[in-house]
């Protein structure tokens, strides 16, 4: 527990806030979603901020801004992803390695310890190895590896905030199961964040890509019941009848009723898929099997589009950033 | 840039000296970056020697330092948070109010609080500083970190425990929170009143209280003490009071991560510090006796920022020094020249061994010298140090003229992105 390379807090330890919500006077309430089910949130991207890495980027979603959010209050504030990532290399791997015929990349996601409600620790936790890992799979496939055999690539993302997976006010580690099935949301929309921001960082630093890997999220949705539905619904078949629809970039704090969500990482240019991760029960609309899959893939689908929405803002930033880097080189070649 | 005309001649005469017999200056070219990279000394000595007057690589003279910049507010999970660019370094500060009860705290004693006497003179003022400083420190309510495994230069990448420059960093940011008695005890407690104990759970009672009290915001410790004091007054009627305790304290976790690090890690880590704690609203806590725990009020409107006490800015400077083994010319009188670069860039840091750090309050005669740190050698003399305070002196109102901007923005809301 104490680790002695860092500034340890009191010994007893300490406990976040707790806000004291009847007392207010008002309830929190989800910030409903107010763009279509076929729109992506606003994003950010601007390469090149950490001059001292080979490559660099950062990305910030809209933070969604929903009726229903109250101002003034410290409880209660919208969030939205924050993500920065540098590329350190290629550069030639130690000597004590065994020999690589391509590139070795390898990747790390650490969340800082004020990007989520709950305070993070400095040491990588599994969540964080296991995004690491869905990301380099992501990012492998896009590499040209070949080019730089007996080399590295170190590719760091810090998750300046994160996405929650319920509001302020939900117990956190609740197993009401309500919620829990919007459980893992937000680290997808992590996750395609991450996949995106590093894309960018790997192609600011000059390395050699097949494309653009683009991350998209997409998630099974049903509207809200009403009270006389949810009754009914209690019974497995009547679920299968009830509505859904298929929402791209799903917010968490938006939603709560997601019965499943998929994450993809894809290569417009050569309509591929490298990384593909779903979670959660696609809704059966019948009884076949069939049935089953066609969903699935509309989801899969809907994904896809939410990765060449995003793309456009990637490669308006790329046309910037090497607009500005022609101009700033131009007067010392002449 | 004014990097070739400065950089050309020279250090391409001193390296091919040393390896070619005949020193032809103007057939080989390299760009400036090279020479940077294979001889780095002799590099910024050209620099600093050049006809034109002494620049540094950067195109700064060696007294200027980098127009620093501050954005504070945009991270949505802490209590404050600033981010400070100096340059090319970048560093975010995000503070984190948590609450640690006193039954938590082994061998807690409750301290003696005397009343705070109105006027209150130098003297005893400084005594409840020390006695609070002591206080804090004791009970380990500041615990900052600095973070540089984020990728920020090639020399530190995760996957390591935190390098020694981080943990001296660490180490050096928690003795100046310490020493500079920049934040007052008062300001972290969490009193429990027990004649107001019956209604705590309703607010309107409560609530009452500090809105009468927070038309004088500019002082929140004296709100405080008179909230308790109120409140012990208003309720003695009849019933014997007991005393107003302390129940809890607020911790205040800071991490500082350096999103881009190009020398001096210190000052920027630092001024994010200062200017994430002038961000900080902590909510209005107080103790519920039922739930035996502290709950807050999320209203902004009754949230409180600290009064910090001072702003104590650094300034760090290197001594670069270099013997003229032979001047170009032949002269071979050995002569030491040495220059003080104030806010060092990556580059230079790797050139210089002899750093000073002046942490000052205020600039000219009114000036306080909070803390002096030096080290790596003996050429930084009593005539530099004059200079030097003079010149954290000017950065001081720099950095107090962005950090007053702060809060003189208004809520804090307004900027995302």
């Amino acid at each position: 527990m104490a680790d002695r390379r860092r500034v340890n807090g009191p010994a007893g330890g300490t406990a976040p806030p707790v806000y004291a919500q009847q007392a207010a006077g008002f309830q929190n309430t989800r910030r409903s979603r107010m763009r279509g089910p076929n729109q992506i949130r606003k994003l950010f991207l601007k390469t090149g901020l950490t001059p001292s890495a080979s490559g660099s980027a950062y990305l910030e979603f809209e933070p969604s801004l929903g009726q229903n959010g109250v101002p003034g209050r410290l409880s209660d504030r919208p969030s939205a992803l924050k993500l920065t990532c540098t590329v350190h290399g290629p550069r030639p791997l130690p000597r004590s390695a065994p020999f690589t015929p391509q590139l070795l990349l390898s990747a790390h996601i650490k969340y800082a310890p004020f990007a989520s409600r709950q305070r993070k620790g400095y040491v990588r936790d599994a969540n964080e190895r296991d995004l690491a890992v869905h990301l380099e799979s992501a990012l492998r496939g896009v590499l040209i590896g070949e080019r730089w055999p007996k080399s590295g690539v170190d590719v760091v993302i810090t998750v300046l905030e994160g996405e929650e997976d319920c509001l302020e006010d939900e117990p956190f580690a609740s197993t009401d199961s309500e919620y829990s099935r919007s459980k893992g949301l937000g680290m997808m929309s992590v996750l395609s964040g991450c996949i995106t921001v590093a894309s960018a960082a790997i192609v600011d630093a000059g390395i050699d890509c097949v494309d653009f890997v683009i991350g998209g999220v997409a998630a099974v949705a049903r509207p809200p019941l009403t009270n006389k539905q949810k009754a009914k619904s209690r019974v497995k078949s009547d679920y299968a009848e009830s509505i859904w629809q298929i929402l791209m970039d799903p917010s968490p704090a938006e939603h709560e009723d997601l019965d499943a969500f998929c994450v993809v990482g894809y290569l417009q240019s050569r309509d591929e898929v490298t990384e593909l991760w779903v979670k959660g029960n696609t809704p059966n609309k019948g009884d076949s099997q069939d049935q089953e899959e066609t969903v699935l893939d509309v989801l899969t689908d809907r994904a896809v589009e939410a990765a060449i929405a995003a793309r456009h803002v990637v490669v308006e930033a790329f046309k910037e950033s090497n607009k500005f880097r022609i101009q700033s080189h131009s007067p010392d070649q002449g | 840039m004014a990097i070739k005309p400065a950089s050309g001649p020279t250090p391409l005469g001193a390296s091919t000296s040393a390896t070619s017999p005949s020193p032809s200056t103007h057939t080989l070219s390299f760009p400036a970056q090279t020479f940077a990279k294979l001889a780095p000394i002799p590099f910024l000595h050209a620099h600093l020697t050049s006809s034109t007057g002494a620049r540094r690589p950067s195109g700064r003279t060696p007294s200027e330092s980098r127009p620093p910049n501050i954005h504070t507010g945009s991270l949505t999970h802490t209590s404050g948070s600033a981010v400070v660019r100096i340059g090319d370094t970048a560093v975010v500060c995000g503070i984190r109010g948590e609450i640690l009860l006193t039954k938590d705290v082994a061998d807690w004693k409750h301290p003696e609080i005397s009343s705070i006497p109105q006027e209150e003179n130098d003297g005893t003022r400084r005594k409840r500083r020390k006695t609070e400083a002591d206080e804090i420190a004791r009970l380990n309510l500041l615990v900052p970190n600095v973070e540089l495994s984020t990728g920020c230069s090639p020399a530190h990448l995760p996957g390591s425990p935190p390098s020694d420059l981080a943990q001296t960093l660490s180490h050096r940011v928690l003795t100046l929170l310490h020493t500079s008695q920049l934040l007052e005890a008062a300001e972290l407690r969490i009193w429990h009143h027990p004649s107001s104990s019956s209604s705590s759970s309703i607010l309107k009672p409560q609530i009452t209280e500090p809105l009468s009290t927070s038309s004088n915001p500019n002082n929140p410790t004296i709100t405080t003490v008179e909230g308790f004091e109120g409140g012990g007054t208003g309720d003695t009627d009849g019933a014997l009071v007991a005393k107003p305790q302390i129940k809890a304290y607020w911790t205040l976790h800071i991490t500082l991560l350096f999103l881009s690090l190009d020398g001096n890690p210190f000052d920027a880590a630092w001024c994010a510090l200062l200017a994430a704690l002038l961000d900080v609203r902590l909510p209005r806590a107080w103790w519920d006796a039922d739930l035996e725990n502290v709950l807050c009020s999320p209203l902004v409107s009754e949230s409180t920022r600290f009064s910090l006490n001072g702003l104590p800015v650094p300034l760090t400077v290197g001594v670069f020094s270099r013997e003229d083994e032979q001047g170009i010319g032949g002269e071979t009188e050995k002569k030491r020249a040495k220059w003080c670069l104030v806010d060092m860039d990556g580059f230079e840091e790797g050139c210089v061994r002899e750093t000073v750090c002046l942490v000052v309050k205020g600039e000219g005669d009114s000036a306080e010298i909070v803390r002096i740190e030096k080290g790596g050698g003996g050429l930084f003399g009593r005539g530099e140090m004059r200079e030097l305070v003079g010149a954290a002196g000017r950065r001081w109102r720099e950095w107090k003229a962005l950090l007053d901007g702060i809060r003189g923005d208004g809520s804090g809301d307004t900027d995302m992105g």
